[in-house]
């Protein structure tokens, strides 16, 4: 009997330290990921088409294309992701609750997000979403947060909404079947829902928030510390597809319509609906930050410090625009 | 043996606490015991996503199992007494319940899904699939041990057909349909936790707190959440031990 309790000791002893190490090794290849069919993360996916990593040496591996941001930020939380392209809000929680040590070293875009009811729903304003079931892509999305936030201003309380929780591509179909009334999510999707004639935008994110932050490129600390060139390649090379997307819209929709294999009328409508910009906005994060306590997701004892260490400018300013 | 068997979940306990207190262990990954109460503790108090308290996702994920599974118990034992009985039925409908009987019940949410949206038919009807095959073949083979002596001697005696259903049948069967019962519920309670996974209208349902909580990354509600779903599956096991031993007696 002796032996089997020393036996389990030390399977839990063995256990417990292998969960501790489970960091895998950090070579000079960056393991990137993004999030499934997002335009947001278009400049990332022009950086892969043009070259743009491999002319600043840095070898890029996609790790994993995700369904929403906060399973991005659980990927950090295993450690098995050093970069990637996700929404400030999922990033701001993970990192608030102690989940996932990142910064966030540039940003994407600003704006992107729609909400989107039925073609022929008789819903006009935001204030009539009062009592409507609502689907976000996770809880703590940017889309999750701009739909809080949007309604909130419009003194809706936040009780009054059946928010639930649905995968952007099946939010489409569940709007189509009547199972939901409205849904927020990252373009191409609204943009999706209108050439297949199902849906029309209710509002866009950017009349919920004017120039909202929304995706931002997020490093771990760690690798951050080891490889500090190559992410500032990744910076640079995001800032050179950013100036490409502007010059070249066309070209740009074709890269997207590869990596969505969504209409090429979805993708331009779309591409209207995001602007593109590397330049990180504190004031903006501060508001997520505070906006995120307010909701009850995070607690943090001093807002203004954590935005400072979050939001990383360093690699920014030493890249060419 | 009694003082054994808590002493080694008390050991092990300790031994996680106070690795995490040294922190070999990282708490973002394996929360301490300590914080596991803490994370419960926050999931009555502000709920999870903030707002939805514990005590509703419990209401809410009862109320799914209780429809899938009386479903099931309403379809399975009746149509497992007929398979029993009847030797052609059996042997017409085999080939269709032994193709769908492999499926798991998850590889049916999509269909579900699409069939019946995402309110509480399409959960149902996962802890339906779930509960329904174990009841049913359970039934079947209580029905089948019943030892054919026993109908011989009634039909001796004259018996009708709905004596020998109610007095021999069924009464007979009741030991095994019970354990399928049993299983049953085991398995429909397992399913719809990944069943509330995919998203439910509700917005309750311990399995939608999980993954919310995974979203805010709060794996200490994430496990409070696990164990309580353990706890709550034990619970209903042994309520369903008490009920048999109250229906088998004579046994």
């Amino acid at each position: 009997m002796k032996n089997i309790y020393i036996f389990l000791l030390m399977l839990t002893a063995v256990l417990l330290c292998s969960c501790s190490q489970a960091a895998a090794s950090q070579g000079p290849t960056i393991r990137m990921a993004y999030l499934q069919n997002d335009i947001h993360h278009l400049p990332l996916w022009v950086a892969l088409e043009k070259g743009y990593f491999q002319k600043l040496e840095v070898d890029i591996q996609i790790e994993g294309v995700f369904k929403a941001g906060p399973e991005i930020m659980s990927a950090f939380a295993a450690r098995a992701l050093d970069m990637a392209y996700v929404g400030e809000s999922p990033a701001t929680t993970a990192v608030a609750n102690g989940a996932a040590k990142v910064l966030a070293v540039s940003q994407v875009n600003t704006e992107g997000s729609a909400i989107v009811v039925k073609k022929d729903s008789q819903l006009s304003t935001l204030s009539e979403l009062k009592g409507k079931t609502i689907a976000v892509p996770g809880h703590s999305t940017v889309q999750d947060f701009l739909l809080r936030k949007g309604l909130s201003q419009k003194e809706i309380p936040l009780k009054d909404l059946n928010i639930i929780v649905l995968k952007p591509p099946e939010m489409i179909t569940a709007l189509d079947h009547n199972q939901i009334d409205a849904f927020i999510a990252w373009e191409p999707y609204p943009s999706q829902s209108q050439t297949l004639g199902i849906g029309r935008n209710l509002a866009t994110s950017r009349e919920l928030w004017p120039n909202h932050p929304c995706c931002v490129i997020v490093a771990s600390k760690k690798y951050t510390k080891n490889h500090q060139d190559k992410v500032k390649a990744v910076v640079q090379a995001n800032i050179q597809a950013i100036n490409f997307i502007e010059q070249n819209p066309e070209k740009a929709a074709q890269i997207a319509l590869q990596y969505t294999g969504m209409r090429i009328e979805t993708i331009t409508r779309a591409m209207q609906n995001v602007h593109y910009t590397a330049k990180l906005n504190k004031q903006g994060e501060l508001e997520y930050v505070q906006f995120l306590t307010k909701l009850g997701y995070i607690n943090l004892s001093d807002p203004e410090r954590f935005v400072q260490t979050f939001v990383n400018s360093t690699f920014l300013n030493q890249c060419t625009f | 043996m009694k003082l054994t068997q808590f002493l080694l979940p008390i050991v092990l306990i300790i031994c996680w606490q106070t690795a995490s207190l040294l922190q070999i262990v990282p708490t973002y990954k394996f929360p301490s015991p300590l914080q596991i109460i803490y994370g419960f503790k926050d999931l009555i108090v502000i709920g999870m996503p903030p707002g939805h308290h514990l005590q509703y996702h419990i209401l809410y994920s009862l109320y799914r199992v209780f429809w899938g599974y009386i479903t099931a118990i309403i379809l399975a034992i009746p149509l497992g007494i007929l398979l029993g009985w009847s030797n052609r039925l059996r042997l017409l409908l085999q080939p269709i319940l032994e193709l769908i009987r492999p499926i798991p019940p998850l590889a049916w949410i999509p269909i579900a899904i699409l069939w019946f949206g995402i309110g509480i038919k399409s959960a149902a009807f996962i802890i339906f699939l779930g509960a329904f095959f174990p009841i049913l073949l359970n039934t079947i083979s209580g029905v089948l041990s019943i030892e054919h002596i026993l109908i011989e001697a009634a039909r001796t005696l004259h018996a009708s057909t709905k004596d020998i259903f109610f007095k021999i049948l069924i009464p007979g069967s009741i030991p095994s349909i019970l354990t399928g019962m049993r299983i049953g519920v085991g398995i429909g309670w397992m399913t719809l936790v990944a069943a509330e996974f995919t998203g439910v209208k509700q917005g309750y349902g311990l399995g939608y707190m999980i993954m919310t909580a995974r979203d805010i990354h709060r794996p200490d509600e994430i496990l409070a959440g696990m164990f309580l779903i353990g706890l709550i599956g034990f619970l209903i096991d042994i309520g369903l031990r008490l009920v048999e031993r109250k229906l088998v007696q004579w046994k």
